[in-house]
């Protein structure tokens, strides 16, 4: 670490002297080559909060019946020099666990936080012919919901596929990632990517990288209506359970997106209809994983959006405990959602949601009601299509 | 079914070489390809450029520019240009950045030669807030606002940007966009009266704007505009302002409300409605409506329906 201590006291003592106001009043830019201190450099920076409060008619958990922060997420961007620009998100957040991405907690059963790093990168400027480069942790590009931060989702959670099969919390990883526009009529990018995978869906004492890829089309089927098609793989070194031996970990995936808003009018109706299959390919599977999901939003009036959304993960390994023994099972989970959200601006948003999670024959089901809300200050950048 | 990782990773790095291989180069006879944020900007670089361009325009004149959806189309548009010609003063915040990101374009990124920023042109940019600037005032633009295409004479200044600017990214054709730029430039000074006249009975009445999009064709025709029917900018009217618009619009009497067409226009007619106002409902940019594609042919549009609703007082 860098601390030019030197400039640091040169500043403070510049400030403290005599003839300080008479300095003081001079241009910022002159006053900077003597005191160091410039804030003209400095990121856009941008605060984002998720504030959740839920009940569960079928569970008596604290973190089912409670009204708490869901996420704090900070994001600073700058350019870095002529030829890098910079991201760094840090959040604060809910713990999410493994088993169909359900949240943990803590020894006295409080909702259990942590704070992480979820994007350092940085992205090339102006590579030749179109090339893309993005170098550090950064969200995978896989699927349409992975690369996702919270506040964007389009419901409270993330689906019961993703959660399963990917982690509730994104997979964000370190390593690089290259990415180019494919010369056809549409408009085509592909991606691939290795990175460290140290996600949970790993094995983490494998030293093998982790890599994938994504290839996604998109089509104009109107003015102000496309059609996103993608493909997305991930490889890597399954995490492994107990005494079982790691071995390779495949996920595919394939997912479908409908946009449509009203060019006529401005915050005018607009729907946005995305489905996604992820088919999870352990070396040592049991049963066949499968997860998918299906969300509907529809802005309904100039501030109202309404969302719809369906979706299951089908074989997921868990564990029960058994006469003190651990036993692996299989289970699959359905998920049914519906929301109403209100934003009154782009920087804040209320929203109602009511979710129903159950076993497929079995015992386990979650009927919830939740309230979230969220808002951001600074200067947050735009999101991409 | 596990791929070992060392074809995949040959594989990937195939993939990606065969794609990073240059994909087509412009012929220096090649027309200047020109990406325009706004239709009025389209206008202004096809009448400055002729033949020696080819002009995209990102944002159509129908669609509030405030929100054009980011589409991957619009970016490979971008990733294709030698130049973009872009309103600036935050107009394309929500969606040029993106799309630039996505372009991959060192042609068209901040601080390339084809950067046309033609807010650069202005000399006087109106609503620039002072005092303390937060978003309790709204979607505000910082640097002031950003709609000064519905005045012809800042399009004035901009059209000669345009034809400078062309012409140093094409020294060739330099003397051609200089020649075309002035003989544009001189079409609409010669229309500016015509305009002004079309509309001087508007001059003795108030104007009340549904959103600040208008406030440069007040300054230039004139216009007493009292006031925005949205609250803050962006933001919808609450129940309270609005009957603060209607008395307001009441007690002065002879009010004209102006909005575009992409305006949420229940609240604009329940407002004229109740105070027996004019209504003038405006195509926002060039090609907005048809036979507005051409910039003098929307100022004249415009100009004619701003001149009816001042005849015909609780009319839309």
């Amino acid at each position: 670490m860098n601390i030019r201590i030197p400039a640091a006291v040169f500043a403070a003592s510049a400030i403290l002297a005599p003839g300080g106001a008479a300095a003081a009043a001079e241009p910022a830019a002159s006053a900077s080559t003597v005191t160091g201190i410039s804030s003209l450099m400095n990121p856009a920076i941008s605060v984002n909060a998720l504030f959740l409060g839920e009940t569960s008619a079928d569970d008596d958990g604290h973190d089912a019946n409670r009204i708490g922060l869901q996420e704090a997420e900070m994001q600073l961007t700058s350019v870095v020099d002529p030829f890098w620009t910079a991201d760094l998100v840090v959040a604060y957040h809910q713990e999410i666990g493994h088993d169909h991405g359900e949240q943990e907690a803590d020894a006295h059963g409080e909702a259990a936080f942590a704070t992480d790093i979820e994007v350092a990168r940085i992205r090339a400027r102006g590579l030749p012919a179109g090339l893309g480069l993005v170098l550090g942790k950064d969200y995978l590009p896989f699927g349409k919901h992975v690369p996702l931060h919270t506040h964007q989702f389009a419901f409270v959670r993330a689906p019961v596929a993703v959660r399963s099969f990917l982690g509730g919390h994104g997979l964000a990883e370190v390593g690089a990632r290259a990415e180019a526009t494919v010369p056809l009529p549409w408009y085509s990018e592909f991606a691939a990517y290795a990175v460290n995978g140290d996600a949970g869906i790993f094995d983490a004492h494998d030293r093998d990288l982790a890599w994938g890829a994504r290839w996604t089309q998109t089509w104009d089927v109107a003015t102000t209506a496309t059609l996103e098609l993608g493909g997305s793989l991930l490889q890597g070194p399954g995490a492994h359970h107990e005494d079982e031996p790691a071995g390779g970990l495949g996920v595919y995936g394939v997912d479908l997106t409908y946009k449509w808003i009203s060019g006529a009018r401005s915050h005018g109706p607009a729907v946005v209809w995305t489905s996604e299959l992820i088919l999870p390919d352990p070396e040592h599977a049991e049963g066949d994983p499968l997860g998918w999901y299906s969300h509907l939003q529809a802005r309904v009036h100039r501030n109202w959006w309404a969302g719809f959304g369906v979706g299951q993960a089908a074989d997921v390994t868990g564990h029960v405990d058994v006469g003190g023994e651990e036993v692996e099972t299989l289970a699959t989970w359905n998920e049914y959602r519906a929301n109403l959200t209100f934003a009154p601006s782009e920087y804040s948003a209320l929203r109602a949601e009511i979710s129903q999670l159950d076993e497929d024959g079995g015992d386990a089901d979650d009927l919830r009601f939740s309230l979230q809300w969220n808002f951001t200050i600074g200067s947050h950048p735009a999101h991409l299509y | 079914m596990k791929i070992p990782n060392r074809i995949a990773a040959a594989a990937l790095a195939a993939c990606l070489a065969f794609l990073a291989s240059p994909q087509s180069t412009a012929a220096a006879d090649d027309p200047l390809r020109v990406a325009v944020t706004l239709s009025d900007l389209g206008c202004a670089a096809r009448a400055v450029g002729g033949p020696d361009v080819e002009v995209t325009v990102l944002c159509p004149g129908g669609m509030d520019p405030h929100y054009l959806p980011a589409k991957p189309s619009l970016s490979r548009k971008l990733a294709q240009a030698d130049a973009l010609l872009f309103n600036g003063l935050e107009l394309e915040i929500g969606w040029l950045p993106p799309l630039l990101e996505k372009a991959r374009n060192p042609r068209v990124r901040a601080g390339a030669p084809g950067m046309i920023d033609c807010s650069a042109a202005l000399d006087n940019v109106l609503d620039v807030p002072s005092g303390a600037v937060d978003r309790g005032l709204g979607d505000i633009h910082p640097q002031g606002n950003p709609h000064y295409t519905v005045d012809p004479r800042r399009m004035i200044a901009v059209v000669q940007l345009v034809g400078r600017r062309f012409g140093e990214l094409d020294p060739p054709h330099a003397a051609a966009y200089r020649d075309r730029a002035e003989a544009y430039a001189a079409q609409l000074r010669e229309r500016l009266p015509v305009w002004r006249e079309r509309t001087a009975a508007l001059r003795h009445r108030h104007v009340l704007l549904n959103h600040q999009h208008w406030n440069y064709l007040c300054d230039w025709l004139g216009l007493d505009a009292i006031g925005e029917i949205e609250h803050r900018p962006g933001i919808a009217a609450s129940p309270r302002h609005v009957q603060d618009m209607v008395e307001k619009s009441r007690a002065l009497g002879d009010v004209v409300i102006v909005a575009a067409s992409w305006d949420h226009l229940d609240v604009v007619r329940e407002i004229a409605g109740r105070a027996n106002a004019s209504l003038a409902v405006l195509p926002g940019h060039a090609g907005a409506e048809p036979g507005t594609d051409d910039y003098l042919a929307f100022l004249d549009v415009v100009t004619q329906r701003l001149a009816d609703a001042a005849a015909a007082p609780g009319k839309e």
